[in-house]
């Protein structure tokens, strides 16, 4: 009896895999062609914010195999599934190959000058007749920085307007404002080191082992490496990460919100705060409260300097005396026991503990202030900026960092941390642009979600799309679809295959992708990675910069784009780096980029990166002997704030009695464009289900694979249902991904916002579910 | 041409195709094939499938032997080898391909009408020594069904063989000498009450039933006997002999009075004078 | 049917054209059932067949062959072989489409003749087949890459296919996911084989090799 079953088979597996160890050579397939005659190069992969380095072999101008990069730090040579098969994502026979502009219901083919002179003229009958602000550009975290700073430029430089955003306001922005108003710098302070280096990892409501593949093998890695490692799951769905985690622990949506001041109030009523460490760090804030849900057009809510009271320690510590567990334990469903041991994990002074999120906090109508209590648990406890100790906001795009929060694509944003309120950054940017001052607007452009309302509202005039799907993506999808289909703006897009978006435009451009043009991405860890064009891009497909600055020369405004034609990214990027020296955001000169599997910054004078940073240990702008210092922060002291509990904007009742919540998986990636193109993927999932829970389908009736009718307020949608697979929802939650074209699943979903960062919430609204 | 009954067996034949085609067109009151099907919520199975799967597998379910028991009894009452007549689709092929085909003579290379009951055991016994049902692996009655209902058009060729045969080599041998489906039907037949009737007063032998029969031999007796009636189990009552006869004097029905057999010098019956 | 007919006896050129004619058609006739009935069937000799089927040989004999089970599959997943001995007997192709295992099994109701065993009412007692890797070296999940299609799409994840990490010695900080089919919960509903994404999918169903207990077995 001394073998059970299971122990057999992982005996014979190892000695599988042994056995195939022995041979050296892979079998022959598609993606390790043995050919000669393949020049390899190197590229981030085109997917997630993970940043797999990936090698491309390319032969006779086509790529013909990928895989992951030995060398590459992040993945050692592994891919997830989507990477594995990432150039078949280049391939699918409907590339955009041609401009194409609508006549009527009929889309004609057209010339580019053709194409950019209609854009251009519409762009300046727009300006003329409504001024800068009725028009925009609205971006996204897949623009390479150069993309991102052309565009930044040339709207905020050049045409003189905020209206830029990065659809990176749907998936990062929450994580953004909490950065910023917590640390005074975005972006972390610790790195992937920290998932083989801690020994606890408490996930708040992400989905690790889906949607960020390879660094969850690594994560898991450590745990199986070291016995005492933790994985604690908080989530309102059991996912596959649920089934790697060591422990569970069910919360309902929003639950978060009242959990984190629980744990808190713990920690402060059983003194399991660092008292050092806060005096030393930590200042305490309090906020604006009784915030809207931007559920109305034109809701202002904005929490300036004037709104900000600051708080003693001991005034804090009254503050958080209601939060008590039992109190929590109505409004977020964790036992008041579970939040005490949630607490003491955090307080033990033997652990080192990380947290990790992404969208199920920032995805929030309250997400920045779920952020903010996040790091105020590691800062009370002074759990941070120690390798294998540190809070990490995990992204879901390759160049969500590296483009939309460093170049800084946002309405409000200027490059590295600057914001266009704000005189002095207005001045920095002008002067290395070479512009006056003056013209960059200091008025706040208009976020995504008031972006697209003001079409509907017929106040927008023309927005241009570029490598992005928000007529798939956005929250409230009736509303903005049927404002495009009405014509109300004059819409362009640039894509690389038809999308649900493009259906919509009034002009199409194709646009190269991924290694058909040069780029560099910005990932999670604040990895800065290059690639080189390796192949040209089908038919007259153009890159998106290409595409930005011929439209600028038509603008009027080339002069700002002096960019020789050989070397233009290496210019724009030196130009971009300009920005970057000596705000603890240093980038290296693009050469050195050229050479490497990415650098994370800071990177120091002597052209080294920067694990952690805000640590003398690691950090080239903290002194030696200082220790830890957050030199970012306004007297390099960071905030803790206090923010209290809010209910969500919408709450199941009557007559929509289920929680809805959307989310990705790991087969296809975001609105499946790419993905949805390569046929291995397809076959392996086809289509988008609704998961629910087992109880829950049983009392409606519902079976596996049925057909299952989703209403909300706001729309209604049939998809298949899923019992008992992949996910579960808590009982009294449906779940689905937005992957599907042909499921629009985004028209039920509630455009409420997160009133401070402006992301909407897609993982709350109500909903009623019947068999179809 | 006095009546007309080739116009509801042809009915009958063409409703069968659609009824087999029904399911793939979205309705749903009937499915299956002629093997076992279930038509209005009644399940029904041909008997020899039922008797091979019995025999072959000794699995036996209720439903399915009475589902096949109730087709038996049915094709007893209206004539046993009826089916091959109204229902079977081979039956209607082999028809229509005659009607194209110029060469359809009677006499020429034939072989038998008992072959088929030799087929019949040899089928069971294959089944009952190997377990292999010879029948449901041949039978181009479970291809044709199968070739409506699925589309699975490859194993038509077993059909278009037999087809070739008939037409180049010998005329009708699958229906009238091979088939063990239609042997086993007409092993019932012999006994069914529903038969062709002979009325010889009227008969001035014209030999135009005798061309029309597709199985000309079960007419014979009535030439060489006294019989008032068909009996032979081979008859399909396909009423192509009444179709044909200009003077009536054939019919169809469940009793027929037996008549004294007087015939004139020339060998025709003797027509009956009014009393 | 009085038309007079053309009866004057076989003329020599009619006679010539069918004599010659008949063996010709014999030869192609016999081709036609050639083709049907010789061609080869299932490479290794295992037909994954719907729910509740018999063992292969009783199955060949009770399947009337009706195609009832393939009409009552809401998926289509249920075809009718069309060649060999198995003519018009139900497979699945689960390359092409697997068995979603409908609760209610409408194929084995819709079964007249007990191929498809009446008594099986539950799916999770389905024992088409087993699912196996037959391709270690091919698997991308044992190779280290995040892919485990097969396992995330089992209907009975966590049952029939589970995923054991272990240390990935190449990279030295990854885990290796292997998918593992655990036989004595797997139906064989080739779900997995369907959903692999390599050109030749390395799980297949292949036949339920029936646990042989012997002597050592207490």
């Amino acid at each position: 009896m001394g073998l059970s079953r299971r122990d057999f088979i992982k005996a014979c597996a190892a000695a599988a895999a042994f056995a195939a160890a022995g041979v050296t050579t892979a079998r022959p397939e598609w993606a390790e062609a043995a050919e000669d005659g393949i020049t390899w190069g190197k590229a981030p992969c085109r997917y997630c914010g993970v940043g797999c380095s990936v090698l491309v072999g390319v032969k006779g101008g086509r790529i013909v195999s990928t895989k992951g990069d030995p060398a590459g730090p992040v993945n050692k040579g592994l891919n997830c599934i989507k990477g594995y098969f990432l150039s078949k994502a280049l391939y699918g026979k409907d590339r955009l190959t041609t401009p194409l502009i609508r006549k009527g219901n009929r889309m004609v083919e057209a010339s580019w000058d053709e194409a950019l002179d209609l854009i251009a003229a519409q762009y300046k009958k727009a300006i003329a007749e409504h001024g800068p602000d009725s028009v925009a550009l609205y971006g996204s975290g897949q623009w390479t920085i150069q993309e991102g700073y052309v565009a930044s430029k040339l709207m905020k430089g050049g045409i003189g307007t905020n209206n830029l955003e990065p659809n990176a306001r749907l998936c990062m922005a929450s994580a953004v404002v909490a950065f910023m108003n917590t640390f005074g710098s975005d972006e972390p302070m610790g790195c992937y080191d920290d998932l083989d280096l801690g020994d606890t990892y408490v996930l708040w409501g992400a989905n690790m082992a889906e949607a960020h593949p390879v660094l969850f093998s690594r994560l898991i890695d450590n745990k199986l490496k070291h016995p005492k490692v933790k994985l604690i799951d908080i989530a309102t769905r059991r996912t596959r990460t649920t089934k790697m985690a060591d422990e569970f622990i069910a919360i309902k949506p929003h639950g978060d919100l009242a959990a984190l001041n629980a744990i808190i109030h713990v920690i402060l009523r059983d003194k399991l705060y660092d008292e050092a460490f806060v005096a030393k760090h930590v200042s305490f804030k309090r906020g604006k409260e009784n915030a809207p849900y931007g559920l109305k057009d034109k809701e202002a809510f904005n929490e300036t300097p004037a709104d900000v009271k600051n708080l003693t320690f001991e005034e804090y510590k009254a503050l958080m005396k209601p939060y008590t567990p039992q109190w929590a334990q109505k409004v977020s469903g964790i036992p008041a026991a579970k939040i005490e041991e949630l607490a003491r994990v955090y307080g033990d002074k033997s652990r080192k503990v990380n947290s990790l999120w992404t969208m199920g906090v920032n995805q929030h109508s309250r997400g920045v202030w779920v952020n903010n209590l996040i790091y105020n648990l590691h800062l009370l406890t002074g759990k941070i900026c120690k390798p294998g100790e540190n809070p990490l906001s995990l992204t879901g795009q390759p160049s969500a960092c590296g483009t939309a929060r460093e170049v800084g694509t946002f309405a409000h944003r200027l490059p590295a941390d600057m914001v266009v309120m704000n005189e002095a950054h207005r001045k920095k940017a002008a002067g290395i642009w070479g512009i006056p001052a003056e013209k960059i607007p200091a008025k706040v452009g208009l976020h995504t979600v008031e972006m697209f309302r003001a079409i509907d509202r017929g106040e927008l005039k023309c927005v241009w799309i570029q490598c992005t799907n928000p007529f798939q993506s956005l929250p409230n999808l009736n509303r903005v679809r049927k404002a495009a289909q009405s014509r109300k703006a004059f819409i362009v897009v640039s894509d690389i295959y038809p999308t649900r978006s493009t259906e919509l435009a009034d002009v199409v451009l194709p646009s190269a992708s991924w290694v058909e043009k040069e780029g560099v991405f910005g990932n999670t860890e604040r990895r800065t990675q290059q690639w080189f064009k390796m192949v040209n891009a089908p038919g007259k497909a153009r890159e998106d910069v290409w595409q930005l600055i011929e439209f600028a020369k038509r603008m009027g405004h080339g002069a700002l784009f002096p960019y020789p034609e050989k070397g233009m990214h290496r210019a724009i990027f030196e130009e971009y780096r300009k920005f970057t020296l000596g705000t603890g955001k240093d980038l290296a000169p693009y050469g050195v980029y050229a050479k490497v599997r990415g650098l994370r910054w800071p990177v120091k004078a002597n052209g080294t990166e920067t694990r952690w940073r805000y640590t003398e240990a690691d950090d080239e702008h903290v002194a030696k002997g200082e220790g830890i210092k957050f030199y970012k922060a306004p007297n390099n002291k960071v905030s803790v704030w206090f923010r209290p509990y809010e209910p969500p904007a919408e709450v199941p009742d009557r007559n929509y009695p289920f929680w809805f919540c959307t989310g990705r998986l790991l087969e296809h990636w975001h609105t499946g464009t790419m993905t949805g193109r390569v046929p291995e993927l397809r076959r392996a999932v086809s289509q988008a289900t609704v998961e629910l829970h087992p109880e829950d389908a049983k009392r409606l009736g519902i079976r596996n694979r049925d057909q299952v009718r989703i209403t909300s307020r706001r729309g209604s949608i049939v998809l298949t249902a899923e019992i008992g697979g992949r996910g579960t929802p808590e009982r009294g939650s449906v779940f689905t991904t937005f992957f599907d074209e042909k499921k629009l699943v985004n028209e039920i979903c509630i455009d409420a916002f997160d009133p401070l960062s402006k992301e909407p919430d897609f993982k709350k609204c109500a909903v009623k579910v019947q068999k179809a | 041409m006095t009546s007309r009954w080739w116009l509801p067996r042809r009915a009958v034949q063409t409703g069968t195709i659609l009824l087999l085609a029904s399911p793939a067109a979205g309705f749903t009151f009937f499915s299956g094939n002629l093997a076992s099907a279930e038509l209005a919520g009644v399940r029904l199975s041909d008997p020899l499938a039922c008797l091979q799967a019995v025999i072959g597998s000794g699995v036996l379910v209720p439903s399915f032997l009475f589902g096949a028991l109730l087709v038996t009894a049915f094709y007893f009452v209206l004539g046993g080898r009826s089916f091959c007549a109204w229902v079977c689709p081979v039956g209607f092929l082999t028809e229509l391909a005659e009607k194209f085909s110029r060469r359809t003579r009677r006499g020429g290379r034939r072989l038998p009408l008992a072959t088929g009951r030799y087929v019949l055991f040899v089928v069971l016994a294959t089944v009952a020594a190997t377990g292999v049902p010879l029948f449901e692996v041949l039978s181009p009655i479970g291809i044709m069904g199968r070739a409506v209902a699925f589309a699975s058009l490859v194993p038509l060729l077993v059909p278009a063989a037999i087809l070739l045969v008939e037409i180049f080599a010998a005329p009708r041998v699958w229906c009238r000498s091979l088939c063990p489906l239609g042997a086993f039907y007409a092993l019932i037949a012999r006994f069914s009450p529903l038969k062709v009737g002979f009325h010889r007063e009227r008969c001035t032998g014209c030999g135009d039933c005798v061309a029309a029969c597709p199985v000309p031999e079960v007419l014979d007796p009535l030439w060489q006997s006294d019989a008032c009636r068909v009996r032979a189990g081979a008859c399909t009552r396909c009423l192509a002999c009444l179709d044909s006869c200009p003077e009536r004097a054939l019919s169809v029905g469940f009793r027929f009075k037996k008549e004294p057999l007087s015939l004139t010098d020339e060998g025709r019956p003797i027509e009956k004078s009014a009393p | 049917m009085t038309k007079e007919r053309d009866d004057s006896g076989i003329s020599r050129r009619r006679f010539l054209k069918e004599g010659a004619l008949a063996p010709f058609a014999l030869a192609l006739a016999a081709a036609g059932g050639g083709t049907v009935y010789l061609r080869p069937g299932e490479a290794h000799g295992f037909v994954l067949r719907p729910p509740g089927a018999i063992v292969a040989r009783r199955f060949l004999a009770a399947c009337v062959r009706c195609g009832k089970c393939a009409q009552a599959c809401p998926y289509h997943s249920i075809r009718l072989q069309d060649r060999g001995v198995g003519i018009g007997t139900p497979y699945i192709a689960a390359r092409h489409t697997p068995c979603y295992l409908c609760p209610d099994l409408p194929c084995v109701k819709a079964c007249p003749s007990g191929a498809l065993d009446q008594k099986t009412t539950e799916v999770e007692k389905v024992r088409m087949g087993t699912a196996q890797i037959v391709d270690r070296e091919g698997c991308l999940s044992i190779r280290g890459l995040r892919c485990e299609v097969c396992y995330r799409q089992c209907p009975l994840i966590d049952q029939a296919i589970t995923l054991e990490p272990r240390h990935n010695p190449r990279t030295g900080e990854h885990t290796i996911m292997e998918p593992v089919v655990h036989r004595e919960k797997c139906v064989g509903c080739g779900v997995c084989e369907n959903a692999c994404v390599l050109p030749k999918p390395v799980i297949v169903v292949r036949e339920t090799v029936e646990v042989q207990r012997d002597s050592y077995d207490f």
